[in-house]
Parts: C-alpha cells; sequence; structure tokens
C-alpha cells in the first residue's frame, strides 16, 4: 500500500521567522504515497506552521514544497486546494450561516481540479462522505448549532468531499473522549485504505498517533530532532527530553538500561 | 408554492396600471428602482459580506453614459448597455485592488471612489459639468411615459432577482456565500476569492447601471450629485435589511416597505422621516437582524429540525 519509491511530498530544508522567534528552522521531511505520518511536538513546536507553509496559509521565508514534483511553495492556498493537498484547522473555520450539509458541499464544489460542476452529483458525494464520518443526521443543522466534536468531523467530512490526495490532519481529535478517539481512529484508516489517501496527522494523543502512524516526525522548537517508527521515536532520547525534561529523560534512560 | 404567489404578483403588477393614478405609478416605479439597487447591495453585502457603500457610482456612470451616447444619436437600449458594459469595465478595474480590502475599509474606499467620479463629472466638458445634463426628450404623453418606465424598471427588477437567485443557488453562488463565512477557509478549499468577488462585482455593477440609465432617461435631467448620492446606497441597505440580508426576497419586500411607509411619513412628517427610518433600522438590527424574510424561514427550519429530532427520539422509543 506505501509506495516507498513514491514519494509525493517533499519537504525540503523550509523555514519561517516571527521576528526573532524561528517558528520553524529548516525543517525537512518526505511523505510517501499511502503513508500516515504523525507530526508531534510540545505545544509551539511548529506543527501547525509547518502545516500552513505547505498548504501556502502563510508564506515561507525559505525552503521549498514539491508536491508531486512541482514546487508550491509560493502558491496561493485555493491552488494548492485544487491541485489535491489540503489541510483541515485546529481551530475549526466553518462556513457560518450554513448548514453542515453545504458546508461539506462547498468542498465537493470545489476541492480538488474541477471534478463537479453540477449540484446533485456533489450533493451524492456529499452524502456518502457525512454517512462515512457519522454526520448525516444533522446534516441540516447551522454550523452554529452542533459541538466541537461535530465541528471536527464535518471538518473532516468537507476535506474528504475535496477528495485530495495529501491531506494534513491538525488535531482533529481534540476534544473528543476515549471512546471516540477510537472510533476516530478506525475513521482515519478506513479512509485510507479506500482513497489511498496520504495523510499527514498532527495530534497529542499519543495513543492516537502511535496506534496509526506509518513513521512519526518529532519537531520541538521548531526543528525536527527526530524521525522514525513509532517505536523507535519512544525511545529516542532526545524525543524523551524534549517533553518531559533533562532530568527526567536521565533516568528513563538508566531504567530502560 | 412560492413560484405561484411569484407569478400571481408579477400578473398584478402587469396589469395594475390600468387601474391606478400616475401617482402611484410613480411610487411603484420608484420601489422596482430601489429593489434592482437593494439587490445589488444584497448581492455583495447579504451574500458576500462586502459592504459596497459607494456602489453608487455605478448607478451614475450608467446614468451618465447613457445621456452621454444617447446625445450621439445612439438608440437607448443600445446606450444603455453600452453604459452598463462601461460600469462592468470599471468594476472590474477598480475591483482588483479595492476588493483586497475586508470589512468598512472596503466600504469607506468605495465611498471615496464614488466622490473622487463625481468630482471629475463635475469638472469636464463631456458631463455638463456641476450643471448636469439632459436627455432626449420623449415624444409621447405623460401617461405613457410613466407607465413605459413602470414596466421596464418591472422588468428589471424581475431579470435582477431570478439573476441572483440563480446566482447564489449555483456553484458560483456557493463561493460568494463562503466568502462571506470565512474568506480564508474558502481559499483553502480551492475557491479563488479574488475572482469570485470581482465578477460577483461586476454583477452588481451591470444591474445597478441598468438601473441609473434607465432612471436618467425617465428623470431626462441628471445632475452630479443626485445620481452620485450616496442616499441612494442608504436606503437600499435599510430595505436590504428591514427585508432580508441574504434572502432572494428581502430586497423586494424592504423596498415595498420602507418607500410605502417613507411615502407616508413624508406627507406626515416632512423632514422627520430620516429620524423615523433611522430608529427603524436600528429597531430592526438589533431585535429582528434577519429582517422578514430571515426571521420567516429560520422559524420555518427551526420547525423542520425539531421535528426531526422527535420523529428520532420516537424511533428510539420503539
Amino acid at each position: 500500500m506505501i509506495d516507498n519509491n513514491n514519494v509525493i511530498l517533499d519537504v525540503r530544508a523550509i523555514s519561517r521567522h516571527f521576528g526573532a522567534l524561528k517558528a520553524v528552522d529548516r525543517v525537512s521531511f518526505q511523505v510517501r504515497k499511502g503513508e500516515i505520518i504523525g507530526l508531534i511536538g510540545p505545544n509551539g513546536a511548529g506543527k501547525t506552521t509547518i502545516t500552513n507553509l505547505v498548504t501556502g496559509d502563510l508564506k515561507k521565508n525559505a525552503g521549498e514544497v514539491h508536491y508531486k514534483g512541482t514546487d508550491v511553495s509560493s502558491m496561493q492556498p485555493f491552488q494548492i486546494a485544487r491541485i489535491g493537498l489540503t489541510r483541515t484547522y485546529q481551530i475549526v473555520k466553518p462556513l457560518q450561516g450554513m448548514t453542515v450539509e453545504e458546508n461539506v458541499l462547498v468542498g465537493s464544489l470545489y476541492g480538488r481540479g474541477n471534478r463537479i460542476n453540477d449540484l446533485s452529483n456533489a450533493r451524492k458525494t456529499v452524502h456518502d462522505v457525512m454517512e462515512l464520518v457519522g454526520l448525516y443526521k444533522k446534516k441540516d443543522f447551522m454550523v452554529s448549532d452542533v459541538t466541537l466534536p461535530d465541528l471536527k468531523r464535518m471538518e473532516f467530512a468537507r476535506v474528504l468531499a475535496m477528495d485530495p490526495e495529501v491531506v494534513f490532519l491538525d488535531e482533529v481529535m481534540a476534544g473528543l473522549n476515549p471512546s471516540e478517539v477510537e472510533e476516530s481512529m478506525e475513521l482515519v484508516k478506513k479512509v485510507r485504505e479506500d482513497r489511498q489517501l496520504t495523510i499527514v496527522y498532527i495530534e497529542h494523543i499519543m495513543k492516537a498517533v502511535m496506534g496509526i502512524s506509518d513513521r512519526i516526525i518529532v519537531l520541538h522548537h521548531g526543528k525536527k530532532i527526530c524521525e522514525g517508527s513509532p517505536q523507535e521515536v519512544r525511545d529516542n532520547p532526545a524525543v524523551i527530553e524534549a517533553y518531559l525534561g533533562k532530568k527526567y529523560a536521565k533516568e528513563v534512560m538508566k531504567a530502560n538500561e | 408554492m412560492n413560484i405561484v404567489w411569484i407569478v400571481v404578483a408579477i400578473i398584478i403588477f402587469t396589469i395594475l396600471p390600468n387601474f391606478i393614478s400616475g401617482y402611484y405609478i410613480r411610487i411603484l416605479t420608484a420601489i422596482f428602482m430601489y429593489a434592482v439597487l437593494s439587490q445589488c447591495i444584497n448581492l455583495m453585502s447579504g451574500y458576500m459580506g462586502y459592504l459596497p457603500f459607494g456602489h453608487v457610482m455605478f448607478f451614475g456612470i450608467g446614468a451618465y453614459m447613457t445621456a452621454i451616447l444617447m446625445r450621439g444619436n445612439l438608440p437607448f437600449i443600445v446606450a444603455m448597455l453600452l453604459a452598463s458594459l462601461s460600469a462592468i469595465v470599471v468594476s472590474i478595474i477598480l475591483g482588483f485592488p479595492v476588493l483586497r480590502l475586508r470589512g468598512h475599509y472596503f466600504a469607506i474606499a468605495t465611498i471615496g471612489m464614488n466622490g473622487a467620479l463625481m468630482t471629475v463629472v463635475q469638472n469636464i466638458d463631456i458631463t455638463g459639468g456641476a450643471r448636469g445634463t439632459t436627455f432626449p426628450i420623449i415624444m409621447l404623453p405623460p401617461g405613457q411615459v410613466y407607465s413605459y418606465f413602470y414596466y421596464a424598471f418591472l422588468a428589471l427588477m424581475i431579470i435582477t432577482t431570478f439573476a441572483i437567485y440563480f446566482i447564489v443557488n449555483s456553484r458560483f453562488g456557493f463561493a460568494i456565500r463562503s466568502i462571506k463565512a470565512n474568506e480564508d477557509a474558502a481559499n483553502s478549499m480551492g475557491i479563488n476569492t479574488t475572482n469570485t468577488k470581482v465578477v460577483t462585482w461586476a454583477i452588481a455593477a451591470l444591474f445597478t447601471s441598468i438601473a441609473g440609465g434607465l432612471y436618467g432617461y425617465w428623470m431626462s435631467f441628471i445632475a452630479p450629485d443626485e445620481v452620485f448620492d450616496l442616499m441612494f446606497i442608504t436606503n437600499s441597505i435599510i430595505m436590504m435589511l428591514i427585508g432580508g440580508a441574504g434572502t432572494i426576497l428581502g430586497p423586494v419586500i424592504g423596498a415595498f416597505i420602507v418607500e410605502t411607509v417613507s411615502e407616508f411619513a413624508w406627507s406626515g412628517f416632512m423632514e422627520y422621516h430620516l429620524a423615523v427610518l433611522g430608529i427603524i433600522t436600528i429597531i430592526i438590527v438589533f431585535f429582528v437582524p434577519g429582517g422578514v424574510i430571515g426571521t420567516i424561514t429560520e422559524k420555518i427550519r427551526d420547525r423542520k429540525i425539531a421535528a426531526s429530532i422527535k420523529s428520532e427520539v420516537a424511533a428510539n422509543d420503539r
């Protein structure tokens, strides 16, 4: 399923500064077609900033982002979305004043390419993805009338309706209870299988990240400190230090020996 | 159901001039004209979230270009169409820089442009300067002239409303509404927000300039401070708010309510009518922000959702 020879997204030494703060500092990584990559790191590590740089929401200071062989780092967000690279927002951005169904419909009407031009075809896609994420019953609710977990589901449905190839999921599970997290993990896996999606997955819930990622990239203070399988990352001293501090990291390493 | 009422209303307004006096025909003509302007403001503000306060500039462009072209011996229809074409060109040229501004900044920038344009019109020869300009006299009895403009504005109102109805319910319409809802999210969903905004403003400019051309010909004399008067837009905004911003029939209903009330208040209070309208507007914005149509559709939707929840609960009990 993972095509090791097919690097679909190639981030090369991308940087972004806010004043003196290096939010993202020369970070490079590659994503292969069909992979689920976990992107983790303590608060302020630069996870969301990287997402913003890749999808064009923020302008880079240096570096390149190659998607399917073309440099997309100076394109506008809508152009990037149209070639199949998209994201959800950590802080949900619902289209206010519309129903849940209409929100997803916009994703299906636009999104990748200009595939669907007529509303009836778009509505069919919407019906499918809303069933998939379990939101169909609430389709006629205004987005202002549904709960945050439902808005997160709605964003996920909206992204799926856009028919992307690569998706950055920015904390889609925040605010979910344990059984909902379980459900959501199954959903992400299922979607990857069904749609041959490539997913970059940003999450604080370690159980979820460890459970579904093929590889994990760890960021700290805007730098990539580690990359590898979930097991490798878990045992990496630099990662433990970033999360738990120097003193505790030493104790953990001692205990492991 | 709805469509039946609309057809009935159209038929009534078509045969109405045979039964009412010239005074009421003139009032209705003004209502139709305001409905067109309000509909254009509704497309820009109610649906897209960009309030073009200086939008009256396209009304002025329509009126002046029609007048100038008619003096060049072009027939009215041709002059009017060329005038609206020039309004579209202006809206596109101005749109690309000015539609980068959001919220109040956009509104204020359009006021500035309208002022600049008015000053130009006041100071060049071809427009007749500040003294204004005239249209060729229509060689018909006054009664016939009045019903001519009555039907012209009625047709324009119907065409504008149907056109905007089809636009906002199309794929492009979802792009327009997404921009109001969340421009950044719209952009990241693959919507070219800049082009969408410019095209939408061009559509609004088209209908506004046609209304301007018709208005000029109807009045047969226009002056810069009249056809570039921001009051046209202020009134249109009030109508949109009262009828229901972001609803398709709101501006039409609002135009009827406001014009009827201000006609009534005019004869009753003379110069107080602006104050009355101001107070009504404040009350509407505070207590019924959806306007007439918005409040009704909200009630209907709430009832639908309540029913669906009820039926679900009943199904679970079984």
